[in-house]
């Protein structure tokens, strides 16, 4: 918890329950997460990254037995209780998800989509947009040709990375990647890190990920969790190298998770 | 290629494996042979339908040719027949009962799938099943003595005075208020089909994958945009297949229209003035047919209504492959 404290928190998470149920997925968890910096959760099948990741843009509520308690602040407004729009809230805090989920449209109409949601475009300033987006995703060379085909034609690869453009593209401050690669063969998954490399530069990032090599790769600071509870944060190479918990230390040289 | 595998690895594979496997080989064979027996069976009756249909109005066709599609003289007294007046009820009907029942049943569907609290929605899903359960003959006894009586006395009058001045609706909405007549057997049709429309559309609906629904969610789109942006195309095939399995039943729906139309061989501009179809046209006057010429135009009307089935589900399939043009090509 003794993480650098120059840096500006962009989200934080104060004394955080979650409960499906009856069942408690989070246990008094509190992280800060930091501006224009990547963030990772990691930590075994069940220890509750994703459903940290979940309450960050309030997708749970979704679900009528899933509940949050505690506090959750985006630029020091609290985003988890009352008056707070959910939608604009999504349109702050950008979400990709595991699986590619690309829309039952066109690829132009996945990007101009979301982008349509919140802004009516003349149609040239909307092409920029699109392209623009796709340009960020780094996907723009490879359906410059085909924007009018089916956002499904793509590969499992492309499809992701067009996910990540159609996120982009809303023009949110916070991108939540939920295993972003578990699904993608290597090269893929190598294109998306080298994105999230890129993107961080204009957005924070947090990312959940199975992936320990991928959460040293990607990510400033590391978040390592375990049952419920929040086990350690700090600084990703410190947290890689050495970790102050026995736990962390175990699950990071691949002793058990 | 499995045999290869036998050769160099002759250690491991017993010989009763060897003969289980060829056993249930041959059981493929058959299993294969009846799945192909099963869909002949569906093709030979199609076309031994065809066949009896055609033969069956032979006559008709010869005596009336293209008239008795032109024609709504419909006299059993000078034997001339034209069923001009049944197929436009039957088309009218139906068109209107769909129009009536889609939105409804869509969005019971969407209320189903996407705000119906979670306890609600077994019971009112089952309750749904059950309309779907109920007889025509029953829809067709409320029809006549509850529904009829009720509109002709309270809602039919106001309406005719309400719109009279009106140039398009005055004449759809016209005539004595007899209860009974075109407008009641949609409606009471409409009723019937919904809960088809509204069962199969809310299955389609649950079979958009829960993620693709959070990631509309997760860019900021309120129930609607989720359900008319992504719910909505993504499962417009089955939408379709629904509604067009309903507008099959509106067509081909006898019992209940034929107690609620009115049965009169002549075609209104007023939606409130008897009229007929061909399903009612048949069940009613098939047992009194004398004559061989009335016998086979009836026939004919079947074989209309065959046609009209074969085409409703064709255009079905043409506007299912504009829709997917339309999105990019590979969506289902």
């Amino acid at each position: 918890m003794d993480a650098v404290v120059t840096e500006k928190a962009k989200l934080s998470v104060k004394n955080l329950n979650f409960y499906y149920g009856s069942f408690q997925g989070l246990k008094n968890v509190s992280v800060p997460l930091y501006d224009r910096k990547v963030t990772a959760f990691i930590g075994p099948s069940g220890c509750g990254k994703s459903t940290l990741l979940r309450v960050l843009n309030r997708i749970y509520m979704l679900y009528p037995n899933q509940r949050a308690e505690g506090e959750v602040t985006l630029d020091g407004e609290d985003i988890l209780h009352g008056k707070q729009d959910l939608n604009l809230l999504r349109a702050r805090v950008g979400m990709v998800f595991q699986k590619p989920t690309p829309f039952p449209m066109t690829i132009y109409d996945n990007i101009a989509f979301g982008i349509k949601l919140y802004e009516r475009l003349p149609r040239s300033e909307l092409d920029g947009r699109v392209e623009d987006a796709l340009q960020r995703a780094a996907l723009w060379t490879e359906v410059k040709d085909k924007l009018k085909e089916s956002g499904l034609s793509l590969s499992g690869g492309q499809q992701q990375r067009l996910c990540i453009a159609r996120t982009v593209a809303t023009r949110p401050e916070v991108i939540l990647f939920d295993e972003p690669c578990s699904a993608l063969d290597p090269i893929s998954t190598a294109k998306i890190e080298e994105l999230i490399d890129e993107l961080v530069k204009d957005y924070t990032i947090v990312i959940v990920t199975h992936n320990m090599q991928q959460a040293s790769r990607t990510s400033d600071y590391t978040a390592f969790m375990y049952l419920g509870e929040l086990i350690e944060f700090g600084d990703t190479e410190k947290i890689f190298t050495t970790p102050t918990n026995k736990k962390t230390e175990q699950y990071i040289t691949g002793r058990f998770g | 290629m499995a045999d290869v595998a036998y050769e160099s690895n002759p250690m491991t594979v017993s010989d009763s494996k060897i003969a289980a496997v060829k056993r249930s080989g041959a059981g493929d064979v058959r299993f294969h042979a009846l799945t192909v027996a099963a869909a002949a069976i569906v093709v030979l009756l199609f076309l031994g339908m065809m066949g009896a249909l055609t033969e069956g109005a032979w006559l008709s066709i010869r005596t009336f040719g293209a008239s008795f599609v032109t024609s709504q003289k419909w006299n059993p007294v000078t034997e001339q027949f034209g069923a001009l007046a049944a197929v436009y009820g039957t088309l009218v009907t139906s068109v209107l009962a769909m129009a009536l029942a889609v939105p409804v049943g869509i969005g019971i569907a969407i209320f189903l799938t996407e705000i119906c609290p979670r306890s609600l929605r077994r019971p009112i899903g089952i309750a749904i099943e059950l309309l779907a359960g109920i007889p025509s003959i029953v829809y067709g006894i409320w029809g006549l003595f509850v529904f009829a009586p009720y509109f002709q006395e309270h809602i039919q009058p106001w309406l005719v005075d309400a719109v009279a001045d009106i140039p398009v609706l005055g004449t759809i909405f016209e005539g004595p208020p007899y209860g009974i007549g075109m407008f009641t057997a949609s409606f009471i049709l409409s009723i019937m089909i919904l809960p088809f429309i509204s069962a199969v559309t809310r299955d389609v609906f649950d079979t958009v994958p829960a993620t693709l629904k959070e990631s509309a969610y997760a860019l900021g789109c309120t129930t609607s945009e989720v359900v008319g942006s992504v719910v909505l195309p993504f499962s417009r095939a089955g939408v379709v297949g629904g509604a067009m399995l309903a507008l099959g039943r509106a067509l081909g729906e006898t019992m209940a229209v034929t107690f609620v139309i009115g049965n009169s061989h002549k075609i209104h501009a007023s939606l409130f003035a008897p009229g007929t179809t061909i399903s009612a046209t048949v069940a009613n006057e098939f047992t009194e047919a004398v004559g061989d010429i009335y016998h086979s135009s009836l026939i004919e009307a079947g074989l209309i209504l065959f046609f009209i089935s074969f085409v409703v589900l064709a255009a079905a399939q043409l506007m299912l492959r504009i829709l997917h043009k339309r999105a990019g090509g590979v969506a289902a």
